[in-house]
C-alpha cells in the first residue's frame, strides 16, 4: 500500500468506500430481512437489483419522470416483483414442508429455488432489455471541488440516499407497530401465530420490504455506473459476503461490515487492482476463524 | 443409500444385489457397444458429476449444504497437473499425493468454516469457491485465466494408454465405484448414523455424545477430498484446465445433480441427477436463448411439485392432483395459507 | 459422595435473572423432584446442568469433576441423559432407529473399525441391536418398532425420548416434564417406568408441574421460586410448607 498517498486521493478512496459501502448495506438490509423474517436464503437478491436498475431506466432515462419518482417506482415495482415471487414460489414450497423436516432440508430447497428464480429472472431481463450495457445520464452530473479533490455530487448524492432510507427503515422496524412484527416473525415465527396474526402476509411483506431495498439498491446506483446483464451476479457475491462478515441476524455488523468491505474494495483496487477481490474474500476468511459469527452476529455457538 | 431398514427380507436382499450385479455387467459392458465418442464423453462426465453430487450429499447427510464441490474439484485438478508437470510424478503418483495435500487443505479450512451454522456455512463455502478460481486466476504459475494445457495423459498401466475415451472410462468407472463402496461403508456404520442423528437433531445428537463438530468436519474432509480425486481425473482427462471451468455455477449444478436425484438417496441420487443433467440437455437443443429460463423453471418445478427428486417421487407417488387444485382454489378464495407448515 | 453437587448457579440473560445462587446435591439412587411456580427457572437449571447453558457464576460437579462450562456432548458422555420439554425425537426415523442412535457412545471399537466393518465391530453392532431391543421393551415400545416416530401419539413419544436417553446408559437422567398432560392412569404408569429406571441403578432429577406424581415419586423435593432456592426436603415437608404454598398461590393471581 503506497503510503505517500496525496489528500485528494484519500479522500476520493474514502468518498467511493462509502458509496458503494452504502449500497451493499442497503442490499445486505434487504436480504438480511427476508433471511430473518422467512428464513429463506434469496439467490435471487441480486437480480432483483439488477431489475430495479433497468426499470429506473425505464422510468427515468426512457419515460423521462421526475427522479425522486423514477426511484420510487422502482423501489415500489420491486417490491410488487419479490411479493409475487413469494406468492408463486416459495409459498407454495413452504406447502411441501411438514413439522419434522429438517431446517437444512427447508434451506436447501428455498435457497435452489431462489436459484431457479433467478435464472428466470436473468434471462428475462436480458430478453426485454437486450445484451448491450445501458447508461443514464446522471441527473447530478456536477463535480465538487474542495481543496484538492474533485469529488463528483452523484457519489454524494447516493450516499445521502442510502442513509436516508436506512433512517427510513429504521424508524419503521423499531418504531412502527408493523416493523415490531417483522421483528417478532424473525424471533419467534410461533409466539405470533399464536397472537392470531397470519404469519403468511407477514412474509409476503419481508419479501417486497427486502426486495424493494434491492430495487432502491439498484435504482440508486443506475445514473453512476453502467447498467449491464451481468450486475445481479457480480453483487450477489458481495452482498453474500457482507452478510457472513457483519453477521447474520445483526443490523450493526450489517453496517459495519459494509462500511469494512467498501473500505477494503475501495482502496484494495486502487493499490491492488485486480487481486483486491481475491485478497479481501481472503481476508474475510481470517475474520472468520477469529468471531465465527461475524464481526457481530449472533456466534455460531 | 438409506440406512438399512431392519424389516428387509431376504428376498429384498437378494433381488437388491441381482439388480447391482446387472447394473455392474451393464457399466462395463457399455462402451464397447457405443461407437459415438462423443456420448463417450458424456458418460465420463456424467461420472464425475455424479461423484462430484456424492460428495454433496455426503455433506448434506450430516446437515450441512455446501456450494464448494467445486472448489476442491479445483484445487485437485491443478495440484495433480502441477505435480506431473512441474514436479515430473506419474499421474499415479501425483494421484494419492494430491488427495493427502487436499485433505489437509480441507482439515484447515474446514475447521473455519464448520463452526459456522447452516446458512453462514453455504454462504462461506461459496465465497471459498470464488476464492479458489481467483487465486488460480492470479497466480501466474497456474496459468492464470488462460488455464493450464497440455496436460498429459495419465501414464501407461500395463496394454492401458489412455489414448481411447474408453480407456478413461474405465478409469473414472473404478473412481465411482471406489466411492461408492467407501461411502456405502461409511453410511451403514456408525458414522453415518451419527451424521444423520446430528442432520435430523443436532441438539438431540448432542445429549447422545455425538461431538457436532467433529463428525461434520469428517465429512467434510471426506468430501472435498472426493472432490480432489474427481478434479485430478479431470485435468488429464480434458487435459487442459482454465480456472473459469471451477466457477460459482458448478457447485450449483452439483446441488441440483442431488436434489434431482432424490435428497434422501445418498448415492444413487446424485447418480441419476448427474445422468440426467448430463444427457437430457444435449437431447433437447433448445434455442441457446432460453436455456437458462428453461433450466431454471425446470428447477422450480421439480422443487416444488416434486422435492423428492426422481427416486422419491417414484417411491412416493405424490396425492392425486385434485389435491393441488384444491389447495390454489383454497388460497385464491380464502387468501390463507393452509397451516400446519412451519 | 453425591452424584451431582450443583454450587451456587447463578445465570443471566440480559434483564432477566433466571437463576440466583442456587445450590443443592443429588444423591445416588434417589429420585428427586424439581418444582416450582412457571419461569422459576427449571428447564434453565437443566440447560445448565445438560451444557445447553454456561452459567455466570457457580459450579457443578458430576461425580467429583467438574462439568461446568464443558460442551453438551461431553457432559452426555460423562452419564448424563435428558429429555427435553418439548418432543425431541429423529422424527424421520423409525421407533427402532431412535433409540439405536442412542447407543452412539458406548461402542469399545474405534469409528475407523467400524467403517471397515470388521468383525469385532458387526459383533458390536448385533450386540446393540439386542440392547436397543430390549429397551424398547422395558418401555412397551416394542410392538411399534418400525413406526416413524413422527407418527407416534404424544405419550408413546415422551416414552421413546426416555427411551433414546436410556440407551446412553446415563448415570443421572434429567426428566423435563415427563407426565406433563397425561391422565392419571397414564401419569401412574410413567410413574412406575421412572421407578423402575431407579431400579436398575439410574438417579433421577425430574422436573414436573404434576404435584401429585411428584410427591408419590419423589425421595427429596427441591422448591425454585422466580430463579431461587426456595425450601428443599421429603414431600411431607414441602407438602405443608407455608412458603411453597405462597409461591403457587402468588403466581396463579397473574
Amino acid at each position: 500500500m503506497a503510503k505517500n498517498m496525496s489528500p485528494g486521493l484519500f479522500i476520493q478512496l474514502i468518498v467511493n468506500a462509502l458509496t458503494i459501502g452504502s449500497i451493499y448495506i442497503l442490499m445486505v438490509l434487504g436480504l438480511d430481512i427476508i433471511l430473518r423474517g422467512t428464513k429463506i436464503l434469496n439467490f435471487a437478491h441480486g437480480q432483483l437489483y439488477a431489475l430495479g436498475a433497468y426499470i429506473m431506466f425505464l422510468f427515468f432515462q426512457t419515460l423521462k419522470l421526475d427522479f425522486t419518482l423514477s426511484l420510487i417506482l422502482s423501489g415500489v415495482a420491486l417490491a410488487l416483483v419479490g411479493a409475487l415471487s413469494y406468492l408463486g414460489v416459495f409459498a407454495i414450497l413452504n406447502r411441501r414442508f411438514t413439522v419434522s423436516s429438517t431446517f437444512s432440508y427447508r434451506l436447501l430447497l428455498s435457497a435452489m429455488a431462489s436459484v431457479g428464480l433467478m435464472m428466470i429472472l436473468q434471462q428475462g431481463t436480458l430478453l426485454c432489455f437486450g445484451t448491450q450495457e445501458l447508461g443514464i445520464l446522471s441527473p447530478f452530473p456536477q463535480i465538487l471541488e474542495v481543496g484538492d479533490t474533485r469529488i463528483s455530487l452523484s457519489r454524494l448524492v447516493i450516499i445521502f440516499l442510502s442513509v436516508a432510507i436506512c433512517i427510513i427503515l429504521y424508524l419503521m422496524m423499531y418504531r412502527t407497530s408493523f416493523g415490531k412484527l417483522l421483528r417478532a416473525v424473525s424471533y419467534d415465527p410461533e409466539a405470533v401465530t399464536l397472537q392470531g396474526v397470519n404469519t403468511f402476509w407477514i412474509f409476503v411483506a419481508c419479501f417486497a420490504l427486502g426486495s424493494g431495498l434491492a430495487g432502491l439498491a439498484g435504482g440508486i446506483i443506475a445514473p453512476l455506473f453502467s447498467i449491464t446483464p451481468s450486475m445481479g451476479q457480480n453483487i450477489i457475491f458481495i452482498t453474500f459476503l457482507v452478510l457472513l462478515v457483519g453477521g447474520i441476524g445483526s443490523y450493526r455488523g450489517t453496517i459495519a461490515g459494509g462500511l469494512l468491505i467498501g473500505l477494503l474494495l475501495s482502496f484494495g483496487f486502487q493499490f491492488l487492482g485486480s487481486a483486491a477481490e481475491l485478497i479481501v474474500f481472503m481476508l474475510v476468511i481470517v475474520i472468520l476463524i477469529f468471531r465465527p459469527g461475524g464481526l457481530l452476529g449472533e456466534a455460531a455457538e | 443409500m438409506k440406512l438399512p431398514n431392519s424389516l428387509k427380507t431376504d428376498r429384498v436382499t437378494r433381488y437388491k444385489w441381482i439388480a447391482i450385479i446387472i447394473v455392474l455387467i451393464a457399466l462395463i459392458v457399455l462402451p464397447l457397444c457405443i461407437e459415438s465418442n462423443y456420448i463417450k464423453h458424456l458418460l465420463i462426465m456424467a461420472c464425475i458429476g455424479a461423484i462430484l453430487g456424492m460428495t454433496f450429499s455426503l455433506l448434506f447427510s450430516s446437515g450441512l449444504i455446501t456450494l464448494g464441490a467445486a472448489a476442491f474439484y479445483a484445487v485437485g485438478a491443478y495440484s495433480s497437473t502441477v505435480l506431473v508437470m512441474n514436479a515430473g510424478l506419474s499421474f499415479w503418483a501425483a494421484l494419492p499425493l494430491t488427495l493427502v495435500f487436499t485433505a489437509i487443505l480441507a482439515l484447515g479450512f474446514g475447521a473455519v468454516f464448520v463452526r459456522n451454522a447452516g446458512v453462514a456455512f453455504v454462504i462461506i463455502t461459496l465465497i471459498f469457491a470464488q476464492v479458489v478460481v481467483l487465486a488460480a486466476a492470479q497466480a501466474d504459475f497456474l496459468g492464470g485465466w488462460g488455464g493450464i494445457m497440455g496436460i498429459p495423459r495419465p501414464n501407461p498401466v500395463g496394454t492401458v494408454n489412455f489414448a481411447a475415451k474408453t480407456d478413461y472410462y474405465y478409469l473414472i468407472l473404478a473412481m465411482l465405484l471406489l466411492v461408492v463402496l467407501i461411502y456405502n461403508a461409511l453410511y451403514s456404520s456408525r458414522i453415518g448414523r451419527a451424521w444423520r442423528a446430528i442432520k435430523l437433531s443436532p441438539k438431540l445428537a448432542g445429549t447422545l455424545g455425538i461431538n457436532e463438530y467433529r463428525y461434520r468436519l469428517l465429512a467434510f474432509v471426506i468430501g472435498s477430498t472426493t472432490a480432489a480425486l474427481a478434479g485430478c481425473f479431470y485435468a488429464h482427462y480434458s487435459q487442459n484446465i482454465t480456472p473459469g471451468a471451477f466457477g460459482g455455477w458448478l457447485s450449483i449444478y452439483v446441488q441440483l445433480y442431488a436434489v434431482l436425484g432424490g435428497l434422501e438417496f445418498y448415492i444413487l441420487g446424485p447418480a441419476i441427477g448427474a445422468v440426467v443433467m448430463t444427457f437430457v440437455p444435449e437431447y433437447l437443443r433448445i434455442v441457446k436463448e432460453w436455456e437458462p429460463i428453461i433450466t431454471g423453471v425446470i428447477l422450480l418445478v421439480v422443487i416444488l411439485f416434486f422435492p423428492g427428486g426422481i427416486l422419491g417421487t417414484l417411491k412416493n407417488p405424490p396425492a392425486l392432483s385434485l389435491n393441488k387444485f384444491h389447495s390454489l382454489y383454497n388460497r385464491l378464495v380464502t387468501g390463507k395459507k393452509r397451516d400446519s407448515n412451519s | 459422595m453425591p452424584l451431582l453437587q450443583v454450587r451456587n448457579i447463578t445465570k443471566v440473560f440480559g434483564a432477566l435473572i433466571a437463576l440466583r445462587d442456587v445450590s443443592f446435591e443429588v444423591n445416588r439412587s434417589e429420585i428427586l423432584g424439581l418444582i416450582g411456580p412457571n419461569g422459576a427457572g427449571k428447564s434453565t437449571l437443566f440447560n445448565v446442568i445438560s451444557g445447553f447453558h454456561h452459567p455466570d457464576k457457580g459450579k457443578i460437579l458430576f461425580k467429583d469433576t467438574q462439568i461446568t462450562g464443558l460442551r453438551v456432548d461431553r457432559i452426555a458422555g460423562m452419564g448424563i441423559g435428558r429429555i427435553f420439554q418439548e418432543p425431541t425425537l429423529f422424527m424421520q426415523e423409525t421407533v427402532f432407529e431412535n433409540v439405536f442412535s442412542g447407543l452412539h457412545r458406548h461402542y469399545r471399537e474405534p469409528a475407523w473399525k467400524a467403517f471397515l466393518h470388521t468383525r469385532a465391530a458387526n459383533r458390536e453392532e448385533a450386540a446393540s441391536k439386542k440392547k436397543a431391543a430390549e429397551i424398547l421393551e422395558f418401555m412397551d415400545l416394542a410392538a411399534m418398532r418400525d413406526e416413524l416416530a413422527a407418527n407416534l401419539p404424544h405419550g408413546h413419544q415422551r416414552s421413546l425420548a426416555i427411551a433414546i436417553a436410556l440407551a446412553c446408559e446415563p448415570e443421572l437422567l434429567l426428566l423435563d416434564e415427563p407426565v406433563t398432560g397425561m391422565n392419571p392412569s397414564e401419569t401412574a404408569v410413567m410413574s412406575d417406568k421412572i421407578r423402575q429406571i431407579r431400579e436398575r441403578g439410574i438417579t433421577v432429577l425430574i422436573v414436573e408441574h404434576d404435584m401429585r406424581a411428584v410427591m408419590s415419586l419423589c425421595d427429596r423435593i427441591i422448591v425454585l421460586n422466580l430463579g431461587e432456592k426456595l425450601v428443599e426436603g421429603t414431600p411431607d415437608r414441602i407438602k405443608n410448607d407455608q412458603r411453597v404454598i405462597e409461591a403457587y398461590l402468588g403466581k396463579q393471581v397473574i
